[in-house]
């Protein structure tokens, strides 16, 4: 990196903090939901764009659709839903917590001088197995992006036990608002007249870009940043944006809720499909190298991919790329059952927010 | 040197997006700055990737601009109709 990126890294990284702290205070001073959520979604796109300076892309794309997307459209069903104002306080009831706040601050801040220097070469998280993950990725994984390589396959199962989790969100989700639509969802206008014409086109024209710009994100995510999450995520904002603008009830008639839940189960089914796999023919528990048995390794031709000199690990390869749709799918499908459920919920109580 | 001041220029921009959000004082205001803000955010992604030789960076910025216009969607359709469920268009008579 040229003198003048360092430069002007460092002064976007004193910038961008002490804006996230500005939109943090703003976040606790505000007493209208609309405004913190609004506030939230900023503190999200600056939080992001403070990770790309700090070179961490993979972590950026996720806070980029997760932080500034879903959550927001999420929480603003939310808000549809409940029936809450702001709340007058007795401030002798804020003593107890403002001393604990301030006390686990403190202590964080203290902990701070602490740590190692900033991308010091000798601190635990570059030496010991940081480092030998570096070294070895393109020996045995053979991926070029090494957050794929660790996320996918040496940290596999902490990725299959992430899935499940997401999986388990959507199901504590559905269990309480429901897997879909309870009732009566509007019915699309009969005459929809010229409103809202150019926000039709707009959406008709974005949603299967919207879909392809996942797969790009799902396919790319060895090479560049992206992967199963992110593509997830992605994915689920197409139909999000379909039943925004033409409604709930054509999502639903498209994507069925019932298709929905079985495909988020097929995903972790896949995931861990590929893991038994790999113990019937002979190793660990996603231990990619035994994926295939060698007779069938053998029968892959040798220009399949990349190079034909190269050596290549078709093990590594193949089981990141199922592991990584399983983990797309149940993605994907959680977000819009997360979604069928808020927003289903909301058209059965119209104006409960009011 | 270029890209350096169209940095600096951005940051400019987006600390006046941040301060009219805090401000306020109506939530249309909020809202104006935080779309303005995604758009700002979405340029300065793509000159950091530029100005640090990453220009894969842009996949970032194009994920920035979909979503954007996404969660502006649905807080209009938060303000004008109170519902994420019922389709845009005339006021239908069912419910």
């Amino acid at each position: 990196m040229s003198e003048i990126a360092l430069q002007v890294n460092f002064g976007l990284n004193i910038a961008l903090l002490l804006m996230l702290v500005a939109i943090g205070l703003a976040i606790a001073r505000t007493r209208s939901l609309l405004a913190a959520i609004l506030l939230m979604g900023m503190y999200s796109l600056a939080s992001a764009v403070w990770l790309i300076v700090m070179d961490a892309a993979d972590v950026a794309f996720t806070e980029a659709v997760v932080g500034a997307g879903i959550s927001t459209v999420v929480l603003l069903g939310a808000i549809l839903l409940v029936r809450a104002g702001p709340v007058r306080h007795n401030w002798r009831m804020t003593i107890a917590p403002a001393v604990l706040v301030l006390g686990v601050g403190g202590l964080l801040v203290y902990a701070v001088t602490g740590l190692p220097e900033f991308g010091d070469p000798a601190s635990p998280t570059n030496a010991h197995v940081g480092r030998s993950y570096l070294i070895q990725t393109s020996d045995e994984i053979g991926v070029p992006n090494v957050v794929t390589a660790v996320l996918a396959s040496y940290r596999g199962f902490d990725t299959l036990g992430e899935t499940v989790v997401v999986f388990a969100a959507g199901i504590g989700v559905a269990l309480m608002l429901g897997f879909g639509p309870r009732s009566n969802l509007p019915r699309a206008p009969a005459a929809t007249g010229d409103h809202h014409v150019v926000l039709r086109v707009t959406a008709k024209l974005l949603i299967p870009l919207i879909a392809l710009f996942a797969f790009y994100v799902q396919f790319h995510g060895d090479l560049g940043a992206g992967g199963g999450f992110q593509a997830g995520v992605i994915l689920a904002v197409a139909p999000i944006l379909h039943a925004l603008v033409f409604g709930l009830r054509g999502t639903i008639a498209a994507l069925p809720v019932r298709a929905v839940r079985s495909v988020a189960t097929m995903g972790v089914l896949l995931y861990s499909g590929v893991g038994v796999v790999c113990m019937i023919n002979g190793g660990g528990f996603l231990d990619y190298d035994y994926l295939f048995p060698p007779s069938v390794e053998a029968m892959i031709p040798p220009g399949l991919m990349g190079e034909p000199y190269h050596a290549h690990h078709w093990g590594q390869h193949f089981g990141i790329f199922f592991i990584e749709l399983g983990v797309l799918l149940t993605v994907a499908a959680t977000m819009v059952t997360i979604f069928y459920g808020f927003a289903g919920r909301a058209a059965e109580e119209p104006g409960a927010s009011t | 040197m270029l890209l350096a001041a169209g940095v600096a220029g951005l940051v400019v921009a987006m600390t006046m997006m941040i301060w009219r959000a805090i401000v306020g004082p109506s939530q249309y205001d909020r809202m104006l700055a935080a779309n303005s803000l995604g758009t700002k955010i979405v340029l300065l992604i793509a000159v950091i990737g530029y100005l640090s030789g990453r220009p894969a960076f842009l996949d970032i910025a194009i994920v920035y601009a979909l979503i954007n216009f996404v969660t502006t969607i649905a807080l209009m359709k938060f303000f004008r109709y109170r519902t994420l469920s019922r389709p845009l268009g005339p006021e239908a008579k069912d419910g």
